[in-house]
This record gives C-alpha cells, sequence and structure tokens, in this order.
C-alpha cells in the first residue's frame, strides 16, 4: 500500500519532477507548456443523434491553453512557464465542464495522481467574486481487467468552495450511483452523469481554506495528490497543498463492469460555476505514477 | 513539428437572433480556421457569421472575417484568421424567424 509518507517516493533530480513526490514509475508527467499532453473534452455518450447525449455532457467544451490572461495585469502564467491547461464552465448557475485524459493500466496496483490547479470566476466585475467558482474537482474512471472479477470504480473528490453564495471551502466525495441511463437501440451504450450535484458527502475533516488572493486576477496555485490502489480499488491517501486527509470515511462510486471498459485507467478534473460568470479550473501540470 | 489542435466549441447548439461561440483562448497559435456545420436543415433564412477577438475574453471586437452560415443539413462553411493574439469567438446573426444547429470547431497551428 502506497501511503502518503512521501519518504518512499523517488527523490528526482530534474526540476520538471522535483515539485512532485511520485511512485517509482512516471506513467505521464504531463507539463502544458508542452501542449495538450492527451487532455481533451469529456463528450456524452450517442447514438445515431447527438440529441441522445445527457445534457450535462452537451454542455461540455474544448480545453484550452491559457496563459492566464487577465484584462488588469495581462498574463499570469504558471507556475514554471507560460501556459495552463484551462477548462470554463458556461455562464450559467451550476454550469459544468471536464477535461479527461484516457488510458489503460498495465498493472492493478498503487498510483498516485498529483497536479498543481487553480480556480478563478470570469474576471468581469470589480469584486473580490470568492464564491462565484461552485467547485473544482477531479476524478478517476476505472474498471477490472477482463479476467478479474470486479467493478467499474470512480472515485471522485472535488473542493466544494461556495454554494448558493456561501463561502464553503471544504473537500466532498461521492459514492452514490447515479441512474443509468440506455442510450440509443442497439443495446451497446449507457449514459451516466456522475457529476450531478447530488449525492456528494463530506469528507470527514474536510474543511480547508485554500489561498484565493485578493482580487479575482491575482492567482495562487495548489498541490494534490491522491493516491488509489488499482488491486483493492480504495482510495489510501489524498493531501492538498499542507493538509494531509484521513480517507478511512472516503468511498468511490462503483458499477458493474462494462463489457467495454477493461483495465480503464482515465482521470479527469472538473469545473463548477455557483454563479452567472464562467468558472475557470486551471491545470500547471499532472504527474500521474505507479508502484511497478 | 508544428503543434495543431482541433477544438470543438459549440455543439449541437440552435442558435437564432445573435448568437456567439464561447470563448477560446489560442495565444500559441498563429492562425486558425474555423468550421461551422450545420447539424439540421437550416430554418428561414440564411445566417452569417463574423470572427471576432479580444483582449480579456469579456470585451469583443470585430476581426474583419466574415462567412456566410451553412443552411443545408452537414453543409460546412468557414473562416480563416492569423494575428488574432489569444481569445476567439464568432458573432452570428441571424434573419428574424431563421435558426440553425450548429457545430463549430476551431483548428489552429502554431
Amino acid at each position: 500500500m502506497p501511503s502518503l509518507s512521501h519518504a518512499q517516493a523517488r527523490q528526482p533530480s530534474d526540476a520538471a519532477l522535483s515539485r512532485f513526490d511520485p511512485l517509482p514509475r512516471i506513467i505521464c508527467l504531463d507539463d502544458f507548456d508542452r501542449g495538450f499532453c492527451g487532455w481533451t473534452q469529456l463528450v456524452g455518450n450517442y447514438e445515431d443523434s447527438l440529441d441522445a447525449m445527457l445534457p450535462g455532457y452537451a454542455q461540455h467544451s474544448s480545453p484550452m491553453l491559457s496563459t492566464l490572461s487577465h484584462w488588469d495585469i495581462g498574463s499570469h502564467g504558471g507556475v514554471d512557464g507560460d501556459y495552463a491547461l484551462k477548462i470554463a464552465t458556461g455562464p450559467r448557475p451550476g454550469a459544468q465542464n471536464v477535461t479527461i485524459k484516457r488510458l489503460t493500466y498495465r498493472r492493478a496496483g498503487p498510483i498516485r495522481l498529483e497536479a498543481y490547479v487553480t480556480f478563478k470566476p470570469e474576471a468581469n466585475a470589480l469584486k473580490l467574486s470568492e464564491t462565484d467558482v461552485r467547485s473544482f474537482g477531479f476524478l478517476f474512471d476505472l474498471q477490472v481487467g477482463d479476467t478479474t472479477p470486479g467493478e467499474r470504480v470512480m472515485p471522485h473528490l472535488r473542493f466544494l468552495n461556495a454554494s448558493s453564495g456561501e463561502h464553503v471551502q471544504k473537500w466532498q466525495f461521492k459514492r452514490q450511483s447515479v441512474p443509468i441511463v440506455p442510450i440509443g437501440t442497439e443495446n451497446k451504450t449507457i449514459s451516466h452523469y456522475h457529476l450531478s450535484p447530488d449525492g456528494w458527502e463530506d469528507l470527514p475533516g474536510g474543511a480547508q481554506r485554500l489561498c484565493y488572493n485578493e482580487i479575482p486576477t491575482k492567482v495562487n496555485w495548489h498541490y494534490i495528490c491522491f493516491d488509489f490502489d488499482l488491486s483493492s480499488m480504495q482510495c489510501t491517501g489524498f493531501r492538498c497543498n499542507d493538509r494531509v486527509f484521513d480517507m478511512s470515511g472516503f468511498d468511490s462510486l462503483r458499477l458493474p463492469a462494462m463489457k467495454n471498459l477493461w483495465c480503464m485507467l482515465n482521470l479527469a478534473f472538473f469545473a463548477e460555476t455557483d454563479s452567472g460568470k464562467r468558472a475557470f479550473v486551471y491545470i500547471d501540470s499532472v504527474c500521474l505514477s505507479g508502484d511497478f | 513539428m508544428r503543434m495543431s489542435n482541433s477544438a470543438v466549441v459549440t455543439r449541437n447548439i440552435t442558435w437564432s437572433g445573435l448568437a456567439h461561440s464561447e470563448p477560446y483562448e489560442a495565444g500559441w497559435a498563429g492562425e486558425a480556421v474555423i468550421f461551422v456545420r450545420a447539424l439540421k436543415p437550416g430554418i428561414g433564412g440564411a445566417g452569417i457569421a463574423h470572427v471576432e477577438m479580444s483582449a480579456d475574453g469579456m470585451n469583443w471586437a470585430r476581426e474583419g472575417t466574415s462567412f456566410p452560415l451553412p443552411t443545408s443539413e452537414n453543409e460546412v462553411t468557414f473562416g480563416r484568421v492569423s494575428h488574432f493574439g489569444n481569445w476567439l469567438r464568432i458573432a452570428a446573426e441571424f434573419p428574424e424567424g431563421a435558426s440553425l444547429t450548429v457545430l463549430v470547431t476551431l483548428h489552429f497551428k502554431s
């Protein structure tokens, strides 16, 4: 089992890795100064017609490479370069957007997701606007191999920044399944909008006040590290900046294994707005590593 | 090798009156082609698209490129732009009573 003691992690000498604490095998190190690095839009499932796509997915659009350009200061830039991956919601309360990277895994063992991320609302008002972004978060979409009894497992974590204008600031997880909707007529495709506002539960001890800064165009980056064991399909750790959280109360959304998703290893980040402003989530870099 | 990327910014949305694609940042790119495909037959008269650019993604100016929007199902029209700075979108104008269900995609090269 991996632990959040980073003493076992590789101590890399090069600058690109030195701000991460990866497990021994780097599966991917995505610095968005190099481009999109395989991160794309999460599109909803459909058959015959795009009208079959669930509304939650229909609102998604492509991620972009941003210099965090603002009207009052110009480009903010990333942690160590010019560009970050950006997802933007529409300007409607509750609007969401998701970016995803799709892999499969070689060995069902420990994996670690690390990233430097931040969030801000569209700076279209001369206000602090700290309660305009509802949440940002990340998830894995995983399934056992085709010879292994098991499930499709989707660990979700989000930072609920605000709700109906209240500055909430706490981590939440989701284990409650959402309705599965058949798509089309050939019995080959289903859909389920697992990022719906329902079913989020507070992570015990998960309140955290993140640095937001003093106007909407001043941006600070946050470090997240999420550990998961693909053999037990259990979360084994989570930290954000200086806080290490007790994940004993965490569980994942679980579904029956699906016939086309064996060894799936998808990872995604999402944004949600609480106001009529676009919410922006920026990802400077992502490191996915494994113990194999 | 030059960097290239395709972005889907508006998908299966029915436009009428004055409509806009969502703002998109591509300061890394030197050129862009903006395709609009009609996903369903258009209703009423043909619309027109104007490429717009912005310093901040909130305040927009016409870039000068305009192109007719498609009218029949799966018809594609496009505009080409370069030297656009960072933010891009299109503004679509339709005659009264006209509407179109669109797929708007942006295609960039560094």
